[in-house]
């Protein structure tokens, strides 16, 4: 198993976090990848085969994951108590701010992987080609919620800089630095 | 300008973000066997090829495309389509390695220019005047191999251009000609365009750490906390006259960044960032960092710490000046 790595939440907001894990999240999620489908086709055609593989993400610092089929406007996103993960053909554990890095592309995977701060296990080429997929699809929080114009920008340097606060407050890595 | 800084891009998210981080210029490939990133997910479309280059045109950049495997007897359709694609983007120039592709582009793209990938190997005299005065190559990549008083030696005894790799993931075998990865998985950077393919490669863990395999061949094993390297065969740790080592070279990344002002000197035309297959985030600070590093040489000013500022994204944690210096003799 991966070992506790700095970065990860601290105790009291893990708690708190803990509910989500029963709200709607995989839904929801679902009708955002599906929604950003619609909106930018090449970043799925630029996934291929992969598109119909699946990913597990866990975050190592919540009780709860995600398995997501990113296959275009047919997309699904599932979220799960970690003790139901069901298996799948790839499965990438960080924690949560680290796997927001990789996402937005603050982080370089290659890097997090050299430092050890995200573990892998299944189909590597799958989750390297989702990797470069979510590199070129420049996703913004704003993508996610579906929030466009002026109310985008918001949502995304707010978004944005909550979570250079957190990085700096968790001690989770920076780009550039030593980890 | 005194020194070009030409930067990695694995996709066009990547272009953007080296212009916009003071590339001078940026090299890119097709999504296909035709260069020696075809990871899966990575590389350019024509269609996006055309639209990178006129962003990078736009704002000032030049944009070289790598041509740069070795084509495969009977079956050229690829490397000839790449080759016209890239004329049709608009390209600066094209880096290529392989003879017959050479001859194509010199015959029937005679308004191409042409770079010698450091998948030649050329690192005599001899080698690089045949491909200058033959195909008409005008820039050739170095071999990373020698060190920087040999460079300065081959730049005296040739008429084109040279280019070195200054900071990335380091081969320590002479590029074009390792076999590791052919023998582990049948497919190559040289003919597939791949290194330890992905789809070869697997992770596991257990109490003692993660253990990487690559078709199955277990490669290393990294213990709770010990810095990692990319999943090849000539960075793999094995046992070998009773000893573990890393046989063949360390997990370590380049970084020749000490010797910018020696580079210039040397007579080196341009700088160059490995790194297709990585981030944004590696893009965007390592051209950064490296531009203010240029920059400062050409002012006349002292070195930038590029050692301390880009640690966090080097391989296996680690940093060397590779062949260029050559301490070990």
């Amino acid at each position: 198993m991966a070992e506790h790595f700095r970065g990860e939440l601290p105790r009291l907001l893990r708690i708190l976090a803990a509910p989500a894990g029963f709200l709607p999240l995989g839904p929801a999620l679902t009708l955002a990848v599906r929604r950003f489908a619609r909106r930018k086709p090449a970043v799925f055609d630029r996934l291929g085969e992969y598109g119909k593989c699946s990913f597990l993400i866990e975050p190592s610092d919540l009780d709860f994951s995600f398995l997501m089929v990113p296959d275009g406007v047919r997309s699904e996103v599932r979220c799960m108590r970690r003790r139901a993960t069901q298996p799948a053909d790839v499965t990438v554990r960080a924690p949560l701010l680290v796997l927001l890095g990789l996402l937005d592309g603050t982080l370089d995977g290659d890097a997090m992987f050299f430092n050890r701060a995200i573990s892998v296990s299944g189909r590597t080429d799958s989750l390297v080609a989702l990797r470069n997929a979510i590199e070129d699809a420049e996703l913004t929080p704003a993508d996610f919620v579906g929030a466009t114009g002026g109310l985008g920008k918001l949502v995304d340097r707010s978004v944005i800089g909550g979570l250079g606060l957190a990085r700096r407050f968790t001690g989770s890595p920076i780009p550039g630095e030593p980890s | 300008m005194s020194l070009e800084l030409v930067c990695p891009a694995g996709t066009p998210s990547a272009l953007r973000a080296a212009v916009e981080a003071g590339a001078h210029s940026v090299y890119c490939g097709f999504r296909d066997e035709t260069n020696a990133r075809n990871f899966p997910g990575l590389n350019f479309s024509p269609d996006e090829m055309i639209e990178g280059v006129r962003f990078a045109h736009a704002h000032g950049a030049k944009v070289l495309v790598a041509i740069n495997t070795f084509a495969k007897a009977g079956a050229m359709d690829a490397w000839k389509a790449a080759l016209a694609n890239a004329e049709k983007a608009g390209a600066d120039a094209v880096i290529l390695a392989d003879l017959a592709v050479l001859d194509h582009a010199a015959t029937h793209h005679p308004n191409l220019r042409l770079h010698l990938s450091v998948q030649a190997a050329a690192a005599t005299p001899e080698a690089i005047a045949f491909y200058a005065d033959t195909f008409g190559v005008k820039r050739v990549v170095m071999p990373r191999v020698l060190s920087v008083e040999e460079i300065a030696k081959l730049n005296a005894a040739i008429d084109v251009e040279t280019e070195a790799f200054v900071f990335g993931g380091l081969c320590p075998m002479t590029e074009g000609r390792c076999s590791l990865s052919s023998y582990a998985t049948g497919k190559s950077p040289n003919l597939t365009g791949v290194c330890s393919p992905p789809e070869h490669v697997a992770y596991s863990e257990d109490r003692n750490g993660t253990a990487t395999r690559l078709n199955g061949f277990t490669i290393d094993r990294f213990g709770a906390g010990e810095q990692a390297g990319y999943p090849t065969l000539c960075k793999g740790r094995f046992v070998a006259g009773g000893k573990t080592s890393y046989l063949f070279e360390d997990p370590v990344s380049l970084n020749a960044a000490s010797l910018i002002a020696a580079f210039a000197k040397a007579g080196i035309t341009a700088l160059k960032i490995e790194g297709r297959q990585r981030g944004k985030g590696y893009v965007t600070e390592v051209v950064r960092t490296f531009r203010a590093a240029v920059d400062a040489i050409d002012a006349g000013g002292t070195e930038v710490e590029v050692g301390r500022l880009l640690a966090g994204l080097v391989e296996g944690g680690r940093q060397t000046s590779g062949a260029y210096k050559k301490t070990w003799r």
